[in-house]
Formats: C-alpha cells, sequence, structure tokens
C-alpha cells in the first residue's frame, strides 16, 4: 500500500490518456475574492501562470474537451467543423443554457419537426384575408393623409413651360409681419475701436492710394455717405410713416429731447395748475413767478418759460431775483435788454449790476458798466472789487484810492491798495489804513513784511511789538495760533519774510502760556510747525524757547536734530556751540557737535570739540568712547590706544565697554598678546561679557590654538547662558575640529538653557547639513529635517527658520513651503526674500523684484537682503537700477544680517561704509555659490 | 531546502498523491522551489515533516511545471500551503480573510506543527473547516 508507509510516496507512474488532474480526482475549484476573480469562468484563451486571477479554470478546459470529443464522433453525419464557437448562443451568449452541453438526438430532431409543423399550419390560417386585410388599411391610411409632393403634380407638371423672364419677374414677399415695426433705427454710441478701426482703416486707403493700387477706397467711402444720406432724405419726405425724420437738425435735436415719462408728465401737469394759483392770488410774489418759469423749463417749454418770467418782470419790478431769472432765461442779447430795464427799476441792486457786467464780452464795456454801477452804489467793495480786477495796475491805483475813501472798513482794499503803492505811498497808505482800523492784525503784518522787503529789517521788530501793544489797547486779544499762523504765511511768502516770521515768533510765542506749559508747549508747537514744513518757524520758536530756557538740555537736542533735518550744518554748528556753553554738563550735546564736525570732515575741528569736552565732563564715559571712536575711525590706532589706556587707569574703573574696544583697537593692529591681555583684564573685572568671551574664543581659534579657544568657549558659555553667538561659535568650533557630536551636544545644552530660540535651532540644522557638505548623504539631510521641524514647532512663528525650511526643501516642494511659511509669518522679511529668491532662481523678474523690494523696505536693517536685492539687479536690471539699490542701502546703513555681519566684521572691513560692504558682500554671495 | 521534500511532478502525481493517502493529511506546497518565500516555507517544511510523518505527509509541487491547478487553486501567490484529507481539501480559518490556503511562508516551526495538528484533528472528525491556533491577521498584509 503506498499510502501506510511513513515515506511519502512520490512515483504513480504515468498518467492515463486525456486525464484531466483535478477534475479527474473529482476536485471542485473555489472563489476566495470575486472581485480577483474566480476559478469558474470560462473562456477562450491559453493557459497562463501568473493568470490565475483571470478567467479560466480548468473545469471549463475540460468541458470543452468534452464537448470536442463529442463534436468529432458527430462529425460522420454532420461533416461541420468542431468550432469553439460552437457554444456561442444568440440568446444566452457564451454561457450556453443549461442543456448546452446536452447531446440533440433524433427524440429532439423529432419534437423540432413536429412543433415547426404546428407553426406552419396556424400560419397558413386564414392567410388570403389576412394580408388582404393590410394591403386595404395601409392604402386607406395613403389616400387620407397624400404627400404634398402628391398633392402638388398637377401644378408642379406646368413648371416646365415657365421661362427664365417669368422666374424672375416673381415679386419678393413683403414684409407682412404683424407685430409692431420698430423705430427705424436704433441709435448707440459707437465704441472707441470702432472708430479707431476706420481711422486705422482710412490712413491705410489713402496709402495705398498713394501707392496707386487701389485708388477707389475713398470713392467707395464717399458713396456710401450719399446712399445714406438719399436714405434720410426719403425718409423726411415720405408721408405716410409715421417718423418724419430732419437730416440736418436730427442729431442736435436728439440731444435737446426730453424724454417724459408718464408719471413725470401728469406731475408737471399738477405743478402747473399749483403754480398757476400762485400766480393768480398774489401776482406780486416774485418766487411764483420764478417757479412757474423754472417749471416750463424744465418741462421744456422755453417760450413758455420766457412768457412767465416777462409777466414776473411786469409783476415785481422790484424783485432782483426776477430779473436776473429773466436775463438767465433769455438769450445774451435779449438779457442785456432785460437788465438794463431791471438797473432801472433797481439801480442799487449789486446783484444786478454785476450779472449786466458779467454779460458783456470785452472789458472795456464790462468795466462801463460797473463804472455806472459804482456811480449808483459807491459802498459796495464787490463792485470796487470786481473793477479793481479788470483794471491796469495805475488806473488801479487809482480806484483804490477812491475805494479805500468809500468803504474804509475794508482791509482787503487797503492792503490791496499798499501792495501797488511805492514804498514811501505804501507806508502812508498803512498808517492811514491803522488810524481807521485799529483792530486790525493783517495791517500790522503787511506793515512789517513792507518793512522787511525794502530792507528795513531793523524796524520790523518794533512794528511787530507795537502791533501786540496797540492792539492790546484796542482789547484785540493775542490769539497764538493765528499768530503762528501767519508767521508760517510769512515764511511761506515769496520772497520769504523770515524777520517777520522770527519777530512774530518772539513776540508772540510767550503769550497766554502759562510758565509751567511753556517748554511743552513751545515743543508741540515747533513739533507741529516742522510737520507743516515751516522750518523758519520752528527754527524761530525752538531758538526762542533756547533763549528762555538755556539750561535744558532737551531743548536744545530738538534745535540740533531740526537743523540737522534741514541740513544746515553751519547753523547747527553755531546752535551746538551755544548749547554746550549753556548745558556743558550734556554729554549729548558734546556728542552731537562732534560727530557734525566729523561729518563735515573737519577731525581736527571734532578733536577739538571732544578735548573740551573732557575739560568740562572728564568723567563721562561716553565722550572718552566718542574720541575714541574718532580716532579708531580715522585710522589712528596708536591715539585710540593712548586713549583707551587712559580710560582704563582712571579711577572708578572702566566699564566693560571700554575693555572691549581696547581688544578691537589691538585686533585691528593685529597686536595678538596685547588683545590677549586686554581681553583677559576685561573678562577677570567683567566675566559675564560675553562679547568678550566671544573674541577672545576667536582669537584663539585664529591662532590656531583650538583648545584655548574651546575653553574660552566653555567658560564664556558657562558664565553667560543666554550667549547664542557664544554657543554657536562653540558647536562651529567643535564642527570644524571635525567633533560633530560634540558640537551636537553642545547645541543640544545651548537649547535646553534657551528654549525657543530660532537661531539655535538654525545653526543645528545648518550644523547637520554642514556635516555633508556634498548635500548627498539622505542621512544628513534627513536629520537637517528633522531638526528643522523641531525647531518650527517650538518656535512656529520664526522667519529665519521658515527661510531656511523653503530653501531646504527639494524644488518641486519650495513653492508650497512658501506658501505655508508666508501663513505662518506674515511679512516677515526673511521669508519674502526667500520667496523673491525663488522667483528669481524662475526667471520671474518682476515678481522677485518687488518682493525683494518689500523685504528691504520691511527691514532696511538687514543687509543679506540688500546684497541679493543689488545682486539681483546687476543681472537683471542693469547698472542704474543697481546703483539706485546701493544708494538706498546706504541710506538704510544696515547692521544685521548673518553674511552682513560677517563680512562687516571682518578685520579688513572695519571702516567700509555700506556700499563698499554691500559689493564685497555680493562677491561672497557670488563665491560661495560657485 | 526543496531538495529536501518529495516533488510531484504532474498533475496526475498530484490528484494520486491526494487520493492514495488514507490515513495521513496531506500538505501541498505550490509555487516555486527558487523563490525566496517559497524557500523560507521549505525550510520550515523539511525540518517539520519527520515530526509529524505519522499524520501528514509533504508534498512540493512546482506551479511552472504543473500549471494544471492554478486557476482551480487561485495559485498566483508565490507560496502556498493547501491541506488535503481522503481527497477533501480542509479549510483552515487563519484570520486572513483566506480559509483557503496559507499563502505566506511560515519560519516558525511549532506553529506550523500546531497548525498541521488542528488541521488533523479537525479533518478526522470530518470538519471541512478548522480554526488555527493562532490568529494571523497582523501577519499577513495584502
Amino acid at each position: 500500500m503506498a499510502g501506510r508507509g511513513y515515506a511519502p510516496p512520490t512515483n504513480f507512474g504515468e498518467a492515463p490518456k486525456g486525464y484531466v488532474p483535478g477534475i479527474g480526482r473529482g476536485a471542485a475549484g473555489f472563489m476566495t475574492r470575486s472581485d480577483l476573480g474566480g476559478a469558474v469562468a470560462p473562456a477562450p484563451g491559453q493557459t497562463g501562470l501568473g493568470e490565475g486571477a483571470g478567467s479560466r479554470s480548468a473545469l471549463a478546459k475540460f468541458q470543452r474537451e468534452n464537448a470536442e470529443k463529442q463534436a468529432e464522433a458527430a462529425a460522420a453525419g454532420g461533416g461541420g467543423d468542431a468550432d469553439e464557437d460552437k457554444d456561442f448562443d444568440k440568446f444566452e451568449g457564451a454561457d450556453g443554457g443549461l442543456f448546452a452541453n446536452a447531446e440533440y438526438d433524433e427524440d429532439d430532431e423529432e419534437a423540432d419537426r413536429i412543433y415547426a409543423e404546428i407553426d406552419a399550419h396556424m400560419d397558413s390560417r386564414r392567410r388570403a384575408q389576412r394580408e388582404a386585410r393590410l394591403k386595404e388599411e395601409l392604402e386607406k391610411y395613403r389616400r387620407d393623409n397624400p404627400k404634398i409632393t402628391e398633392q402638388f403634380r398637377d401644378l408642379k407638371r406646368k413648371l416646365g413651360d415657365v421661362s427664365y423672364e417669368e422666374w424672375d419677374a416673381i415679386p419678393d414677399i413683403g414684409d407682412y409681419t404683424i407685430k409692431k415695426k420698430k423705430d427705424f433705427a436704433q441709435f448707440a454710441p459707437a465704441p472707441d475701436t470702432l472708430l479707431q478701426r476706420a481711422l486705422d482703416e482710412k490712413g491705410v486707403s489713402t496709402q495705398e492710394v498713394d501707392d496707386g493700387a487701389l485708388t477707389d477706397l475713398n470713392a467707395v467711402g464717399e458713396g456710401r455717405g450719399t446712399v445714406l444720406g438719399l436714405k434720410l432724405d426719403k425718409l423726411s419726405d415720405s408721408v405716410s410713416g409715421q417718423t418724419v425724420v430732419d437730416p440736418k437738425g436730427y442729431l442736435t435735436d436728439l440731444k435737446s429731447i426730453k424724454i417724459s415719462s408718464e408719471a413725470e408728465i401728469s406731475d408737471i401737469k399738477k405743478a402747473r395748475l399749483l403754480l398757476k394759483s400762485v400766480i393768480s392770488t398774489n401776482p406780486k410774489h416774485a418766487p411764483g413767478w420764478i417757479a412757474a418759469a423754472r417749471l416750463e423749463e424744465l418741462a421744456g417749454k422755453l417760450q413758455a418759460a420766457r412768457s412767465f418770467i416777462q409777466k414776473g418782470c411786469d409783476a415785481c419790478p422790484k424783485s432782483e431775483d426776477v430779473w436776473i431769472e429773466a436775463a438767465r432765461l433769455n438769450t445774451p442779447e435779449n438779457a442785456k435788454a432785460i437788465l438794463a430795464r431791471g438797473v432801472v427799476s433797481l439801480p442799487n441792486s449789486v446783484k444786478i449790476w454785476m450779472q449786466a457786467a458779467k454779460l458783456e464780452a470785452e472789458d472795456d464795456r464790462k468795466r462801463r458798466v460797473l463804472r455806472r454801477a459804482l456811480e449808483n452804489i459807491p459802498n459796495s467793495v464787490k463792485l470796487w472789487k470786481a473793477v479793481v480786477d479788470l483794471s491796469r495796475e495805475d488806473d488801479a491805483r487809482v480806484l483804490l484810492s477812491r475805494a479805500v475813501e468809500c468803504c474804509p472798513q475794508h482791509v482787503d482794499l487797503w492792503l490791496a491798495l499798499a501792495r501797488l503803492e511805492t514804498y514811501e505811498q505804501a507806508r502812508k497808505v498803512l498808517n492811514k489804513a491803522r488810524e481807521t482800523l485799529p483792530t486790525e492784525p493783517a495791517i500790522w503784518i503787511t506793515a512789517a513784511k513792507l518793512e522787511e522787503a525794502n530792507g528795513n529789517g531793523a524796524m520790523v521788530g518794533k512794528i511787530v511789538e507795537r502791533a501786540v501793544k496797540s492792539l492790546g489797547n484796542h482789547g484785540v486779544s493775542v490769539d497764538r495760533e493765528y499768530w503762528l499762523k501767519e508767521a508760517e504765511a510769512a515764511e511761506k511768502n515769496d520772497p520769504p519774510a523770515l524777520a517777520v516770521c522770527r519777530e512774530i515768533v518772539r513776540v508772540t510765542v510767550g503769550a497766554g502760556v502759562e510758565e509751567e506749559d511753556m517748554k511743552r508747549t513751545w515743543k508741540a508747537d515747533a513739533a507741529e510747525c516742522e510737520k507743516r514744513g515751516s522750518t523758519h518757524t520752528a527754527r524761530a520758536i525752538l531758538a526762542h524757547a533756547c533763549g528762555v530756557f538755556p539750561a535744558k538740555k532737551g531743548l536744545w537736542v530738538l534745535a540740533a536734530k531740526l537743523e540737522k533735518s534741514v541740513g544746515d550744518s553751519a547753523a547747527m554748528d553755531a546752535l551746538l556751540k551755544r548749547a554746550v556753553v549753556h548745558c556743558p554738563r550734556a554729554e549729548v550735546l558734546w556728542l552731537m557737535a562732534a560727530k557734525e564736525r566729523w561729518l563735515c570732515g573737519d577731525v581736527p575741528g571734532a578733536r577739538d570739540v571732544l578735548e573740551e569736552a573732557f575739560v568740562v565732563n572728564p568723567d563721562s564715559e561716553d565722550i572718552w568712547l566718542a574720541a575714541f571712536k574718532l580716532e579708531f575711525e580715522n585710522r589712528e590706532p596708536e591715539r585710540a590706544r593712548v586713549l583707551l589706556a587712559k580710560i582704563r587707569e582712571k579711577e572708578g574703573g572702566a566699564s566693560e565697554r571700554v575693555w572691549m574696544k581696547s581688544a578691537i583697537v589691538e585686533r585691528e593692529v593685529g597686536d595678538v598678546a596685547e588683545e590677549r591681555r586686554m581681553l583677559a583684564g576685561g573678562l577677570e573685572k567683567f566675566p559675564t561679557a560675553w562679547k568678550m568671551w566671544l573674541m577672545l574664543g576667536q582669537l584663539e581659534e585664529a591662532q590656531g590654538d583650538v583648545d584655548a579657544a574651546r575653553t574660552a568657549y566653555t567658560k564664556g558659555c558657562r558664565r553667560c547662558h543666554d550667549a547664542i553667538p557664544l554657543w554657536t561659535a562653540a558647536a562651529t568650533l567643535e564642527q570644524r575640529s571635525g567633533f560633530s557630536a560634540k558640537a551636537r551636544a553642545i547645541l543640544e545644552q545651548a537649547r535646553t538653557r534657551n528654549p525657543k530660540n530660532e537661531w539655535l535651532w538654525l545653526a543645528a540644522t545648518r550644523q547637520e547639513r554642514a556635516a555633508d557638505p556634498s548635500g548627498v548623504d539622505p542621512e544628513a539631510i534627513k536629520a537637517a529635517d528633522a531638526l528643522l521641524s523641531k525647531g518650527l514647532q517650538e518656535c512656529p512663528a520664526s522667519g529665519a527658520l521658515w527661510a531656511e525650511a523653503v530653501k531646504m526643501a527639494p524644488r518641486p516642494q519650495r513653492k508650497a513651503k512658501s506658501v505655508d511659511a508666508l501663513k505662518r509669518c506674515d511679512n516677515d522679511p526673511r521669508i519674502i526674500a526667500s520667496i523673491a529668491n525663488l522667483f528669481w532662481q524662475d526667471r520671474k523678474v518682476d515678481k522677485a523684484r518687488s518682493w525683494f523690494n518689500r523685504s528691504c523696505t520691511i527691514d532696511p536693517d538687514i543687509g543679506d537682503h540688500w546684497a541679493a536685492y543689488y545682486r539681483f539687479e546687476l543681472q537683471h536690471g542693469g547698472d542704474a537700477a543697481a546703483a539706485a539699490v546701493a544708494k538706498r542701502c546706504r541710506e538704510a546703513d544696515p547692521k544685521h544680517g548673518e553674511l552682513w555681519q560677517r563680512v562687516g566684521k571682518n578685520v579688513k572691513n572695519w571702516h567700509d561704509d555700506a556700499e563698499t560692504l554691500l559689493k564685497k558682500c555680493v562677491a561672497e554671495m557670488g563665491a560661495g555659490e560657485a | 531546502m526543496a531538495f529536501l521534500l518529495p516533488h510531484l511532478r504532474s498533475g496526475w502525481a498530484v490528484d494520486q498523491a491526494i487520493l492514495t493517502e488514507e490515513e495521513r493529511l496531506v500538505v501541498l506546497r505550490f509555487g516555486r522551489d527558487a523563490d525566496d518565500t517559497c524557500m523560507s516555507m521549505d525550510e520550515t517544511l523539511s525540518s517539520v515533516a519527520d515530526k509529524v510523518k505519522n499524520f501528514a505527509v509533504i508534498y512540493c509541487v512546482d506551479i511552472e511545471e504543473v500549471p494544471d491547478f492554478n486557476a482551480m487553486y487561485e495559485l498566483y501567490d508565490p507560496c502556498t500551503v493547501m491541506f488535503f484529507f481522503r481527497n477533501k481539501h480542509i479549510m483552515i480559518d487563519l484570520g486572513t480573510g483566506n480559509n483557503n490556503k496559507i499563502n505566506w511562508a511560515m519560519d516558525d516551526k511549532q506553529e506550523f506543527v500546531d497548525i498541521v495538528e488542528v488541521v488533523y484533528a479537525g479533518a478526522r472528525k470530518g470538519r471541512g473547516l478548522v480554526v488555527s491556533p493562532k490568529d494571523y491577521s497582523t501577519k499577513y498584509r495584502y
């Protein structure tokens, strides 16, 4: 027994012929998942591995082979080919139905034959009657519903006889639409594009006429015009048509047509009725007549309006409004006549006279009318002014001198007269004016201006003082605001009356201000004036204030700032000199003075100033440091050293700044030993001065003494936990000497000491990347990414980190990243700059420019962005644009930015200005990219 | 390790192996000998073959050599193990959703022995479906 042994039997012999594995054993397949397909779906094709999910099965194969065998057996009689398609049924498809595989034997054949016979028999019954009935029904239907072609068959037959002439003579069908016809045309304004095109076409056509190619284009255009004209004529002539068009007046009429809706018309009717009753009950009431006339005008009936107002003039001749309305409604010629009648009945009406003058076209005639008017009404200022405006200078003077007699109460006239007169005469006129109008400050101010304009500056002060006094005597209180406005006006005068301005301020600025409020009020006044651009007034106010409070250094500083903003360095210098005399203890003033000198290039002058300052303030460290800075910036390290040594030796001890500056000088000179000594000395006294620790570390690093540098950093970090640059410098040192793990640890420590610090995260990210400079190591990139995302979690609003993330993201994701970044911290200059960089990479020049501009505007203190912007402009914008950027950068004088600080802190670049640094940064960027 | 196991080289042989074994479980491994998954499964199979020889017999069938069952038993995995007892396909609820077969490589011998035992015990009692002692729903991933 093969099955009983423990060793599994394998030899089972040959398979019998035609054996089908599986089926032969009686096994059936299964379908695990219907969506993958099962084992029981037969379809033609070959069996294949990996097609198991497909459509066939051993069962189907077995069935098919069976069927083939049967077909072969049956082929003796039928001779038909045992085709695979024989399973296919027209109605049931390839499934074949329940008995598809059953044998078709003789019984079946007989049954089929009998069924067929029955069918034939049933069909033969009453066939003749049935077919006859069908035929009849069809004919009946055709008779009832004849085709159109059949209907007109007899008529069509005759068409063969029609000649060509008769065809042409058949009239066209007319327009028999029942709908209301539209007006003959609709007018819509021709669009500009059309007109422009027409113009262009015309140009082309004339050009072509010149060429002689198309001579007829213009003629065609004109021909069209004539045709249109003819059409219009025809329309206008047609009597039967509803619209009759006057071709000439048509367009002008269009404008004047008043389209009245039903409602409006009824309103007008009502109003007309109402006004009629007003007029009839009270004919002496002028507004009634005017209203009636206006109503008719509104309704578009000018004639009626005119007749109404005419009646109005007759009914109430003493109302000037009626006369003016009548003049308005009539044509200019008629209006003159009406106004002439008007002045006869109302000789004292200024309005009518003015209207009459206005109607005249020529100046001469106008003048004549006005003179007539002045004869009747000599005290009308309006008339005087009108006539003076129209007259020449000489006449005007004469007229004004008469005018001031007639209306002495009007300052304008007096002032106008004074302006026209010579100096002497003007003085007299003003004096007279003052007598008649003692309460008018404008006269005084004009007098003062007059004196100043004629070089009589000394008088100005007196006049203003007297003005204030006499005005006071006449009970006019001095209003500071008013006088300050006057002062500003005097400053804005052409030519500026500066003396007047100054004097007014001097005399009036203190008026009505309490002693304790003075300083504050004056400061506010000066600020206001400066804001309005009246620097002289502001200066005068501050000068006065400084005169009153000479010991207040705030005022002096304000005044100096004002001078600085005006840009007058000499004045500022003088002012500061006075200031330091008054407040010798104010360091700010000294420093300002020295800086001003220095900025003007006067280094010895600045030195002198500082020396004086030393004399007065021997203990002021600020001044010492300023002196040091002066020497240092002017490349005088020896002097600077001496200065610093002096400060250090002073009793009371120097501050940490001094020690640091000392070290800086030594670094500049390159004296390592001395620098180390300085730093050691400084750190002994100020162990928490992280900058000095950093300097020490850098010094040692530069000397190549890594251990010493490490010690310096470690000590520094221990004492100053929150000095981020110190931590990063320490980490960089480790990284550079090849101890990445140590660097990582340092940064980790720094992060625990200073949580939520974006710079530490940034440094860590960069460090991970720096570990793999070629950027191909996926581990390093992954680590950097992880750090960055952690950092972003801790500081989600950090622009620096987001910018780094945008920069680090693979190119296709940068856009999405930048959108994210913008969403998180909108308006962060770093992110905006990085986006600008993206645009730059994509060559979207305009966008890049605007984004760079934005980043530089948001924070002009970041030098990196300026450098990127400058580089971008050099590449895409040309030299002019780049120079503009450089200029803006110089004005902004940036101090921050990673690259900027790195370049700026290089000893070689210490004394460079912003523009040089900018160029160096750009060179560095280029080198970095290459 | 396939060389340590008996192979069935034709559809006829497979059918005969299933039909003639009357007392023991017939464990068939369908797959290709050179396949990684099959190799690791064969490792398990060959090492337990002796242990279970009293109640189970294990064969390997190369599905390229013997493609007759590919459609019928849906043999499109690299490695498939099926159980038959007295010409009856015994199903196992493994928790994977496919009760017809084990279509992954098992590397734990004891687990496999346990499954064979359970199948044998169930089949002896006339069960068509047995429940695996361990749930493999997390083991096998589609």
